[in-house]
């Protein structure tokens, strides 16, 4: 009796604990579900609801980086697609907030490496004549660190080759610097395995259009 | 005991479920679909819909924290006692405080900043203006309320004089902006505009964070880190110059080097003035930054440069009308500031050191006519910011300065101590409507006296995109040092300044005006008549002052400016338009009646264009300005300064080129100044005949040359690229 008392005591006290971290894996689950139906072609208050999804389940869970990088991954998507600078750049700045915190959570961390490259990126595509003397060197220095972190990590390979793709030749870019990394980015997606389920693994689907034009 | 557990978690099933709904709005109820509304440390939550309302369930009981969220808005915190089943609460967001909706102290200052997005300039628009040469005060002359004078260097600012202008980088006075002044030749600045990350143009009513400067302040904030990464080489028809750039982790160190000649580009384009010796010029900088701790940074930079020309100079009162002029000059400053933010951003730090030294040996047909000068500056400012976007600052600064000048054989020497303090308060009485408050208390060791300096900008928001501000304020400088060598018992010199000002930036357009009305008082007079004779004036612009002086001196410049910049209406194309307008009138210097300065031009008008073209990788810009005639001194006239010059015109080109040449990024570009060949004149004088009767011959005082050329490239050896390709 008095054990199970002391069980039934345990299952009173505990089910918060054992509830929230299925609750987290459920929600986030979720999340991520609605996240890959969504592409450039979502209406951009869609997304900010599944940003609102990662928001909610941030503020739950003080310790978990994964929420708060989902949120800002979302809101660089739509600082690509709000519809003056200063929309752009209202996302962005919430963006730099969820980056932020989760550097907080998880400091020395390739993937938010890669999501503040991503920033620098989107910051940069805002006002590309003034501001890429500023954003050009951080969004370099973000790639640098994130291959330093993790070198089999395909996303800034991804991220650095699209973007060497886009960069006119005249400045270092076009097909043939983006190539090299693109295809190293493809071969590193084929080894690649995400520490967990709601880890990022994205980035396949971004480069293979570019891929193919490389193969000509 | 089965039952007790089946009992126990009936009882967690049985908690009731709470729905809790309503809907979120604006200030002004508004809806504002997609917030995020959730219980706080729950997964219980949803999104604002369309019309703003939100609903979900909770199995929370009691109380509980509602939170709401939404970008560009503050998040709102309330405590909510949930009662079942339904909890119905509506929630009012309030719009974050940003450069769009937040009203910006702007009277009196002309931008140009990466940093803030409102800005009407960009710090690159000030390297690609064409007919400024990438020299940032030629560039600063296109802007409103700036005058165009063009036989001297400085910044002439609203009808005041270039020596009514200083020059504040990092919040440091610069001694010697301008190569060394000639007689009759405009200097450029020595400062690379590259070197700036911003740069305010005051055109009057400036912050009670600077002194010494009648009608303006121009302050350069240089960059916090380097650009490039790597060595860089640029040659041009005057110059060849290496930099070399290096950025590590927490530290990043630039330095550069250069030679010039004008030798070649004067072979190449017809002067208008004798040079004996074409201008040579050597230079060399250093610029260190390092970050020690997170928010703080230290910054040093020293530069030096010497140069040495020959010209012949056409001095209205030698008889011969030829006097050689030879100077060597020899110019090092360094500076150092630390930066650093507590608790948040809430305290802020900016402190500095600066050294300066300028020697010019100079000789007037073999005569020595050098001078010296040696300032030493340091600084302090601390900035407390407040809740609701109120800031308190509070700062001093202190200089020694040592000067030296030879005359005609006589050698005149200065030492001074100046200190000044200053209290500034920005205040928000709401988003629409705030107030800045300053004051400035200023020493003078030399003169022995301490002023008080009061200012004031108010704005006001009219409305998404415009708004009104108003400055008023008092401003002191001590006397041109060339009136102390031989009376110290002089006092301060005196404005006022009131300035009204309306601007709209919308939509890729930006529309400014500003009014303004300044007052002089206390001007140095000089009483050149000897007893018994008549009084005269002496048009020689490099004459040494040595008659009576006293602060009798007294006058006023009134008008308006205009800019509009649209980088919308034509697809690619940005052009701006800046008038300017002055009415002004002052007796000073040795001045024999008010009258409106030679310096002082009614109308200056300025277009530029700038253009990209994609597909050539080419920057293409016109700039055409114009400016009315302005008052020269004739003595065959019975009015005093009564007479006018003709207007000045020009219009200027320039191309800039981008490529790769082996994998570097190569920079062309040429420039044509006064593309139409116009033979303008800045200004005239008067020299006696043959038979030494006075003012009977006139010259005519303009450019150093009529049209004239530029070519030049730089190329950047980047070592970061190069390590991009052994990454592959």
């Amino acid at each position: 009796m008095k054990t199970i008392l002391l069980f039934a005591a345990l299952l009173l006290a505990t089910p918060s604990l054992f509830a929230q971290s299925a609750a987290y894996k459920e929600a986030m689950t979720a999340a991520l579900e609605t996240m890959k139906t969504q592409s450039q072609k979502t209406p951009l208050p869609e997304m900010l609801a599944t940003a609102n999804q990662f928001e909610r389940i941030a503020q739950a869970e003080a310790k978990e980086w994964l929420p708060r990088y989902y949120a800002g991954l979302l809101y660089v998507y739509a600082g690509f697609m709000g519809k003056d600078a200063a929309e752009k750049d209202r996302y962005l700045d919430q963006a730099d907030r969820f980056l932020k915190e989760a550097e907080g959570i998880s400091p020395k961390n390739d993937e938010l490496s890669v999501l503040k490259a991503y920033i620098a990126q989107a910051r940069m595509v805002v006002d590309p004549m003034n501001r890429w003397q500023t954003y050009g060197p951080a969004f370099e220095e973000a790639i640098g660190e994130a291959k330093a972190l993790n070198p089999a990590n395909p996303r800034p390979y991804v991220l650095h080759g699209s973007s060497l793709y886009h960069t006119p030749e005249q400045f270092g870019g076009g097909l043939s610097a983006a190539c090299p990394l693109l295809t190293q980015a493809s071969e590193k997606f084929a080894t690649f395995k995400p520490a967990s389920e709601l880890h990022p693994n994205w980035g396949q689907k971004n480069i293979e259009p570019l891929l193919g034009k490389c193969a000509k | 005991m089965q039952r007790l557990l089946l009992l126990l978690l009936l009882g967690q099933a049985a908690y009731a479920q709470t729905t809790v709904s309503g809907r979120v709005t604006d200030s002004r109820g508004r809806a504002l679909p997609g917030a995020n509304v959730f219980l706080k440390g729950t997964y219980d939550g949803a999104n604002a819909d369309s019309t703003g309302i939100f609903r979900f369930r909770t199995t929370r009981r009691d109380t509980s924290t509602l939170v709401v969220t939404f970008v560009g808005y503050e998040p709102h915190t309330r405590k909510l006692t949930l009662t079942p089943p339904e909890t119905v609460v509506s929630v009012r967001l309030e719009e974050v405080a940003s450069e769009l909706n937040t009203v910006v102290i702007t009277a009196g200052a002309f931008e140009a900043s990466d940093e803030r997005k409102m800005t009407m300039l960009k710090p690159l628009d000030i390297v690609t203006t064409a007919g400024a040469q990438a020299d940032i005060t030629a560039a600063m002359n296109l802007l409103p309320g700036a005058q165009r004078v063009g036989e001297q260097e400085g910044l002439f600012v609203r009808g005041g004089s270039g020596l009514e202008t200083k020059v504040v980088i990092d919040g440091m006075i610069v001694q010697n902006p301008f190569f060394s002044s000639l007689p009759d030749v405009q200097q450029r600045g020595r400062f690379q505009p590259f070197m700036f990350k911003g740069t305010s143009f005051s055109t009057g009513g400036y912050s009670a964070q600077y002194g010494q400067a009648l009608s303006s302040v121009l302050l350069l904030n240089t960059v916090d880190k380097t650009n490039n990464n790597g060595l860089s080489l640029s040659l041009n028809l005057a110059s060849a110059a290496l930099s070399y750039d290096h950025a590590g982790e927490k530290a990043s160190v630039s330095g550069s080097l250069y030679y010039g000649n004008l030798r070649p580009l004067f072979a190449l384009v017809r002067q208008n003035v004798v040079w004996t010796r074409e201008p040579e010029f050597t230079g060399s900088s250093l610029t260190y930054r390092l970050r020690p701790t997170r928010n703080g940074l230290l910054k040093f930079y020293g530069m030096y440069s010497g140069s040495h020309l020959g010209m012949v100079f056409r001095d209205p009162s030698a008889e011969s009308n030829r006097t050689e002029i030879d100077q060597r000059n020899g110019n090092a400053f360094a500076t150092s500031t630390y930066t650093d933010s507590w608790d948040e951003g809430r305290w802020l730090l900016s402190t500095g050191l600066s050294y300066s030294r300028n020697t010019d040996d100079m000789t007037f047909s073999g005569q020595d006519v050098g001078r010296f000068d040696e300032r030493t500056q340091g600084r302090l400012v601390l900035t407390r910011l407040l809740p609701g976007n109120h800031s308190l600052l509070f700062g001093a600064e202190m200089h020694q300065l040592k000067l030296e000048s030879a005359v005609g054989g006589t050698r005149y020497a200065l030492r001074e101590t100046y200190g000044a303090s200053f209290v500034e308060s920005d205040i928000y009485l709401s988003r629409k409507l705030a107030g800045r408050l300053g004051v400035r208390a200023e020493y003078s060791s030399l003169l022995g006296r301490l002023n008080l300096a009061p200012r004031l900008s108010l704005a006001y928001k009219t409305g998404a995109f415009s708004q009104v501000s108003l400055a008023a304020g008092r401003f002191y400088q001590t006397p041109d040092y060339r009136y102390l060598y031989r009376n110290t018992a002089l006092n301060y010199e005196k404005a006022d300044h009131l300035i009204l000002n309306f601007q709209v930036i919308k939509n890729g357009r930006t529309f400014r005006i500003e009014s303004f009305y300044k007052e002089y008082n206390q001007l140095v007079r000089e009483f050149t008549a000897r007893p018994g004779e008549e009084a005269g004036f002496d048009a020689n612009p490099y004459r040494f002052p040595w008659g009576r002086t006293d602060n009798s001196g007294f006058g006023y410049a009134k008008g308006f400016d205009l800019f509009w910049r649209d980088q919308k209406t034509v697809k690619g194309l940005d052009y701006w338009v800046t008038y300017s307008f002055v009415d002004t009138r002052r007796l000073f210097s040795q001045y024999l009646e008010p009258a409106t300065p030679t310096f002082a031009s009614k109308h200056n008008l300025s277009v530029i264009g700038k253009r990209f073209f994609t597909k050539i990788q080419t920057s293409m810009g016109l700039t055409y300005t114009f400016t009315s005639g302005r008052p020269y001194y004739n003595p065959n006239h019975d009015r005093f300064l009564a007479d006018r010059t003709p207007a000045v015109h020009n219009l200027s080109f320039s191309a800039s080129h981008l490529t790769r040449l082996g994998g570097n990024l190569l920079v062309l570009y040429a420039s044509v100044d006064n593309l139409l060949n116009t033979r303008n004149v800045f200004t005239y004088r008067f020299a006696p005949d043959a038979e030494g009767r006075p003012g009977k011959i006139r010259y005519a005082v303009g450019p150093q040359s009529y049209r004239s050329f530029f070519v030049g490239g730089m190329i950047m050896l980047s070592k970061k690229a190069k390590l991009n390709t052994n990454d592959l």
